[in-house]
């Protein structure tokens, strides 16, 4: 006979560990127990059976993988925590006997430095699956950037963070790897493919975060240790991968100067990537040489049309025309763009991609984001947000992004009125600025010293300029192709910001395609009869059909027979709904027994026949009705064979089944109300 | 340098002309001497910078030549020092023995040859030189006119002439000379001003305040003057305490002579030296440096490629990635289409709500253009919380079906094809005062019969619903059960009116019939008279059969009654018509009864039964009988007198069964809402469970007539009717389809549908309700 087996010895018993155990064997605090869950990126786990994992346990009581906890017995940081402990031990020693200057020292001195390269090679053995668990981290360092500093968050780690997220962008504009881009109420979203890995991350707005009491920064600060060790490695193999130097020269005179992404200077480590780093450079080399050309420059944007990869030119002369007819403003653009479209070099660009074609990335996307903005120079005007308006648009392949002196240092020309400016972002009310504008380009004017060929307008704009507001950027890259700039002029109402995101499902509601295409047909039947109010809630709707049919039955009074014979069902279905909501669909077998059985049901919901008998008659003449109560009828008959399958089911599976169903219903409640919002909207 | 040291002492102890100070100052400077003599001795090599320590004289300008003369001097001091210089004089160094140094003779002769001293040196008491100095003999040319006169006048004539006078005499000008401050009056004006212990005078240049010295200051200033050690207690010559004996024992514990090692340096040590010497000539040893301020390198890590070769690790089961972050929807744009933005009763509604019971964090809101979209003040709020998420929130593993919720419900065929089945009330029978508790369709289908709470047997007819008879039997107890005998040949209803069983002939039927029936009840009563006869010695039969006492029954058409010892719930017949089956739960032991209606005589089957019965029916082919108790049903072969099978239906209470006409398969309606069928052939637990009504089932029913039908009825007031196809063939099972769900009836205290009864032919059923009525659906 087997031997009888211990309790306890196997399975959910020995897998888990609670909390309070793991501290223990670990001999650290709790705090300790913390930051190291948060660097080794251990967490709790839910037993399938609470009461098998611990006997003791509450509700409340925290179960981990013991062996994730065997694992760290042996972490060289749970050494550097001990280390830490006996410094501290140390100083608290000095400071008792008064000795603030041996303190002092060995708190400088003494103090364990905790290097996580070797976390991050546990946690992410390949290079992939660090980039997938790169969404946290780039939201986290990208808020920590934008923080102000305080006494818990030093001016070193936000200055690390506002580094790490500049170097990771100009990766990103290096090899055209941005995807998307949504702007939210709580910030921009962006989204990057980087070899095969999707990674979506918000930036908030530019404003000073709010911070509330009850946000712990030390547990932040231990996560945004963790993650910029984990950036920093990861950007060094993405710059290394692309034959770029890391880290890239960083110029603190620029960067006083807001010079943000322009501070720093990307160098190559081989000599072929020198081409396309150069490119990349905001066209400063090229912004320098124009602003000595006078006259010459539209010569000089052929030039750099050529320069651009030429390979789907026509595609995007084509879309020029199309913009250039509904915007007969922009005729420079064209002339551009027909003058290039002819020429149909093999380009010898194609470097720009060489060093990042080890990422296994659709060619063609990659190429077409790196050429959306490529023939095109855009000026920020000063209440555009210039960080995320320069990064989208170098990302996508434009490489003079200039703006307004007020928003920094490193544009391509901080002049307005550089005649080879193709595209305005304006983001202020039109007509009663355009005054002001006036103005100010005068004033302005009057101290440029660059001798700009065109003056402005009247009206304060440049002609042959597209004038757009910042949204047209984001709608343009989320959509993969230019947009009519006229919808997006400045002072147009915008066309709804959608996210790029959300993928169209069956039965929920989708803002781009029209009503009719997505409604019920019920509901569009309800809504040709224009009898319920919008307000009212859809299950009642049946019922104030009733009422409605009631009320209106002196217009038509012309009914045919079959319509009365409905309309009294419906009467019936409406009224006696409780005690007996499935009599109505049996209605064509027998009349007369249908007659008698609707009597009966009336009767004992405790009405008097009467009373239902005069509303029926009274409502028989309404014909207005006869869609709806069909559509009625048929839903009530669906329900009754829904109830019949339901009944053979076995208990679990209605159990799951009703569970769908339930939240099937919620999301189609949603649908629905937007629908409905929708529809009194277009209403109006 | 040690030299010129040696002078400077030299010259401090030529400058003082006062005897006695010059015995201190020699004292005391012959001591230092030696003492830094033997110092600049010992470091002779290490170019004696040790000895800076600089004794700083002040010298008058007089004695400047006096030093060069002295330098000349040949002085013989003490005898043992070692010259330093050639020209230098010897110094005396007595003072190493520790005894007072003396100056034992100083030769001042050769100096000022032209003045003779005006000093003798003689011996003191103690044997020191003393010296005695002449009066100076003044040389008139040598008065100063500018000394001051005597002042007083008086003359040669004791002041105690003028103790009484304020002024002490004239001077030369006649003028009073006033007496001076005596001591008394010092002492007295002095004592006047109160002067706190330790004040200065001075100002503390640090407070501001007056300085005041403290006791210990005091003290230390007293100690200072009285040229002793600052410090209090100190004690500058210690008694020596011998650590190593400086005796030489005479019986030493160790003759051995002092080892060499104790007198030459030690090689291991110049070893270790030499060591760490080289070490730092080749730059392995480090001389301390203060670590710099180096933010840069504080924070910078080393990078390099992490993943140089890098391999995948095969994921493991227990490791759970954290969920991302969903992408945003079109409602958290900052400008949405504009049915995405609540209304106002959607705002006041999230506005109000919880912060936790929000579903969504934000509320969607337009912006017209990009400049004016404010900051999101819950932003840090909820990066923290998704980091608390990532290592606080337990992780599991959870599959999520992703199906359609249709692909669940199975595929039945459509009720069209099961036609025909009972969907709509037809009739509904009313007349009782009460419940109907049971109700029975006769086997020609022509009349229905139920019985209620009002203690009334009613029959109606069936398709019109009017009632043709009724009788009331009891004011008191309900009437539980009704049921026809089977077969057409006779009319014969039964029921159990409490503990009674009795038999009724409806005057309803035609004569002939009428007659039949009567025959057939009165048969037994033939048997009955002869029976007793042979047995009535041996025990009074357990029930009796007689006719109704009252004669208003007789007339109305009850005819036969029986009296058992329980009350009865379930009557049942054999499908012959001669034998029923009664039972009554409360009645232990004869709870089941047979009961033979040709000869009157009531069985009792079951000496001792497991559980409570709750229900009993006849094989409708086979002699097999079926006897459910609360959780089971046993069968026994009735010709064999033997237990055949016990089917587990699985319920907690049984309410009822019914055998399906071919024999083989069982429905049972339990009290715990389920309705089970039996395959017998197939085992003894339910081949189907279905469980949909919401409250207990009451009663179940196969359609007897040939129709694959069966009917439920439960307390929630609905009736199902069910499509139950039995296939001959033992390898195909059943075929259960719901068709029909019927409601209709009322539920009245917590009570709906009691009875359900199947039309013999067509596929009708008749339900009695709680409410008092009874419905034909058809």
């Amino acid at each position: 006979m087997a031997k009888i087996k211990k309790k306890g010895t196997t399975g959910q018993a020995k897998n888990f560990i609670t909390r309070t155990q793991a501290v223990r064997k670990l001999q650290i605090s709790l705090p300790d127990f913390r930051r190291l869950c948060i660097y080794k990126g251990i967490y709790p786990r839910e037993p399938r059976n609470k009461k098998k994992a611990s006997k003791t346990s509450t509700p409340s009581t925290t179960f981990y993988y013991t062996k994730d906890i065997q694992y760290l017995l042996h972490e060289p940081i749970l050494h550097k925590f001990r280390d830490h402990k006996a410094l501290a031990k140390k100083i608290a020693r000095s400071l008792g006997r008064g000795e603030v200057g041996d303190a002092a020292r060995l708190e400088k001195t003494g103090r364990p430095r905790i290097s996580l390269d070797h976390v991050i090679k546990e946690r992410y053995p390949t290079f992939v699956d660090a980039l997938r668990d790169l969404d946290d981290a780039l939201s986290l360092l990208f808020l920590f950037a934008n923080l102000p500093s305080t006494q818990t968050v030093p001016p070193k780690t936000i200055a690390l963070c506002q580094r790490l997220c500049s170097e990771f962008q100009h990766y990103l504009i290096i090899t055209h790897s941005l995807r998307k881009s949504f702007i939210s109420i709580k910030g921009i979203y962006y989204q990057a493919t980087i070899q095969g890995q999707d990674i979506l991350w918000l930036v908030p707005h530019k404003f000073v975060q709010k911070v509330t009491g009850d946000v712990d920064f030390r547990i932040m600060g231990t996560f945004v240790d963790f993650y910029t060790t984990l950036l920093g490695f990861v950007n060094y193999r993405l710059y290394t991968s692309i034959g770029l130097v890391y880290p890239p020269k960083f110029n603190v005179n620029s960067d006083e100067k807001g010079g943000e992404l322009d501070a720093f200077k990307l160098e190559s480590s081989g000599i072929e990537a020198i081409a396309s780093i150069e490119g990349q450079a905001n066209g400063h080399v090229d912004s320098k040489q124009e602003a000595g050309q006078t006259n010459g420059h539209v010569g000089s944007e052929q030039e750099k049309g050529q320069e651009v990869e030429q390979s789907d030119a026509q595609r995007h002369a084509d879309e020029i025309g199309r913009l250039i007819a509904a915007d007969p403003n922009d005729d420079r653009d064209d002339q551009i763009m027909q003058d290039e479209a002819p020429t149909d070099i093999i380009d010898e660009f194609v470097v720009q991609g060489e060093g990042a074609d080890v990422l296994d990335q659709p060619r063609q996307s990659d190429s077409e984001a790196g050429t959306l903005f490529a023939p095109y120079s855009f000026f920020l005007s000063r209440e555009t947000p210039r960080q995320p308006l320069e990064f989208i648009l170098r990302a996508f392949g434009c490489k003079r992004v200039s703006w307004d002196e007020v928003l920094g240092d490193g544009a391509f020309t901080h002049d307005e009125f550089d005649p080879s400016i193709t595209h305005q972002v304006v983001d202020r009310p039109p007509v009663i600025q355009d005054e002001s504008i006036q103005d100010e380009t005068a004033t302005e004017g009057d101290h440029m010293e660059s001798d700009a060929v065109s003056k402005p307008a009247r009206s304060g704009r440049m002609p042959g300029r597209t004038y757009i507001q910042p949204q047209w950027i984001w709608d343009c890259i989320n959509q993969g192709k230019l947009l009519r700039a006229d919808l997006y002029a400045p002072g147009a109402t915008l066309p709804p910001h959608l996210s790029p995101w959300v993928k169209p499902t069956k039965n929920t509601y989708d803002p781009t395609v029209p009503l009719a295409d997505q409604e019920n047909s019920e509901e569009e039947e309800v809504e040709a009869e224009g009898l319920v109010d919008d307000d009212d809630d859809p299950a009642q709707v049946g019922l104030d059909e009733d009422m409605d049919s009631i009320n209106d039955h002196g217009m038509d009074v012309a009914g045919a027979a079959e319509s009365e014979d409905l309309s009294v069902d419906e009467e019936f279905g409406g009224f006696a709904s409780d005690e007996a909501p499935d009599e109505g669909a049996a209605v064509e077998e027998d009349d007369d027994r249908t007659d008698y059985q609707r009597e009966l049901e009336a009767e004992a919901a405790g009405l008097p026949y009467t009373i239902v008998g005069s509303a029926a008659a009274a409502a028989s003449s309404s014909s207005k009705g006869g869609v709806a109560k069909k559509a009625a009828r048929k839903r009530q008959e669906d329900e009754e064979e829904l109830e019949r399958r339901k009944i053979m089911m076995p208990k679990k599976k209605r159990k799951l089944y009703e569970k769908m169903a339930y939240s099937n219903k919620g999301k189609d409640e949603e649908a629905r109300k937007l629908r409905g919002k929708r529809r009194r909207l277009e209403k109006v | 340098m040690a030299p010129q040291d040696a002078t400077k002492k030299r010259k401090a102890i030529t400058r003082d002309s006062s005897a006695a100070d010059e015995i201190v100052l020699s004292d005391g400077g012959g001591d230092l001497e030696a003492v830094f003599l033997e110092g600049s001795v010992s470091q002779s090599e290490d170019d004696g910078s040790r000895l800076s320590i600089s004794h700083v004289f002040a010298f008058d300008e007089e004695e400047s030549d006096d030093l060069d003369e002295s330098e000349e001097s040949e002085e013989q001091f003490g005898t043992d020092e070692v010259p330093s210089d050639p020209e230098q004089e010897k110094v005396n160094g007595t003072g190493l023995n520790g005894s007072a140094g003396s100056i034992s003779k100083l030769a001042w002769a050769d100096e000022d040859s032209e003045q003779p001293p005006n000093h003798i040196v003689t011996e003191d008491a103690n044997g020191n030189p003393r010296y005695i100095y002449q009066d100076i003999d003044p040389i008139y040319a040598s008065d100063d006119s500018e000394a001051p006169e005597t002042t007083n006048t008086i003359g040669n004539i004791p002041l105690s002439f003028y103790d009484s006078y304020p002024h002490i005499g004239y001077d030369i000008n006649g003028k009073k000379i006033a007496r001076p401050a005596k001591g008394e009056a010092l002492d007295a004006l002095l004592d006047s001003i109160d002067i706190p212990k330790g004040w200065t005078g001075l100002t503390d240049p640090n407070t501001g305040k007056p300085l005041e010295l403290s006791e210990q200051e005091l003290n230390l200033l007293k100690r200072i003057q009285m040229n002793e050690v600052g410090e209090e207690g100190y004690d500058p010559y210690p008694a020596t305490i011998e650590y190593f004996t400086s005796k030489t024992e005479s019986m030493p514990l160790s003759a051995a002579p002092e080892p060499k090692r104790r007198f030459v340096p030690s090689k291991h040590e110049a070893k270790r030296v030499m060591k760490i010497v080289k070490a730092i000539r080749e730059g392995r040893i480090l001389p301390y440096k203060p670590p710099q301020e180096d933010d840069e390198e504080d924070l910078s890590v080393q990078h390099y490629d992490i993943w140089a070769n890098e391999a995948p690790r095969p994921d493991h089961a227990m490791n759970v990635p954290a969920p991302k972050v969903p992408p945003p929807g079109y409602d958290e744009s900052y400008h949405p289409p504009p049915e995405y933005l609540p209304d106002k009763k959607e705002k006041t509604a999230w506005e109000e709500a919880d912060d936790d019971d929000r579903q969504k964090e934000y509320l969607p809101t337009d912006h017209s253009s990009l400049r004016k979209v404010p900051g999101y003040d819950k932003f840090t709020k909820e990066k923290f919380e998704r980091c608390l998420d990532l290592y606080l929130a337990p992780r599991i593993r959870r599959s999520k079906l992703n199906i359609d919720p249709e692909s669940l419900l199975p595929k039945l065929p459509s009720p069209d094809e099961l036609r025909p089945f009972p969907t709509t009330c037809a009739t509904i029978f009313r007349g009782h005062g009460g419940r109907v508790r049971s109700l029975a369709v006769d086997p020609s289908g022509i009349w229905l019969a139920s019985g209620g709470d009002d203690g009334t047997i009613r029959v109606w007819e069936l398709l019109t619903g009017r009632q043709l008879w009724h009788v009331k039997i009891s004011s008191e107890d309900a009437i539980n059960v009704v049921r026809w005998r089977p077969g057409t040949d006779a009319v014969i209803l039964s029921a159990a009116v409490g503990e009674d069983l009795y038999f009724v002939i409806p005057p309803i039927i035609s004569p002939e019939l009428e007659s039949r029936s009567n025959t057939l009840l009165d048969e037994g009563f033939g048997y009955a008279s002869s029976k007793p006869r042979s047995d009535s010695t041996a025990k009074i039969p357990a029930v009796q059969w007689s006719r109704p006492t009252s004669t208003r029954l007789a007339d109305a058409g009850v005819l036969l009654k029986t009296r058992l010892r329980s009350t009865i719930k379930v009557i049942s017949w054999h499908r012959r018509g001669n034998y029923l089956t009664t039972v009554s739960p409360s009645g232990q032991t004869s709870s089941v009864m047979i009961h033979t209606l040709s000869k009157h005589l009531t069985q009792q089957p079951f000496r001792h039964l497991k559980g409570l019965p709750q229900s009993a029916q006849f094989h409708p082919t086979k002699p097999i009988f079926f006897v459910a108790t609360q959780r089971t049903i046993r069968t026994y072969d009735l010709s064999k007198q033997e237990l055949l099978k016990i089917v587990q239906p699985g319920a907690r209470w049984i309410s009822s069964f019914d055998v399906h006409p071919l024999g083989d398969n069982l429905i049972v309606g339990s009290y715990d809402k389920r309705l089970l069928w039996h395959d017998l052939d197939l085992s003894v637990r339910p081949y189907k469970t279905l469980r949909y009504h919401k409250k207990a089932i009451r009663q179940v029913k196969f359609h007897t007539g040939g129709l694959p039908l069966f009917a439920d009825a439960s307390d929630d007031g609905s009736l199902q009717i069910f499509h139950g196809r039995v296939v001959g063939d033992l390898m195909e099972n059943a075929t259960i389809v719901p068709v029909k769900v019927l409601k209709g009836h009322g539920v009245m205290g917590s009570l709906g549908v009691l009875d359900v009864d199947w039309h013999p032919r067509e596929p009708w059923c008749v339900s009695a309700g709680a409410d008092g009525t009874c419905r034909l659906w058809t």
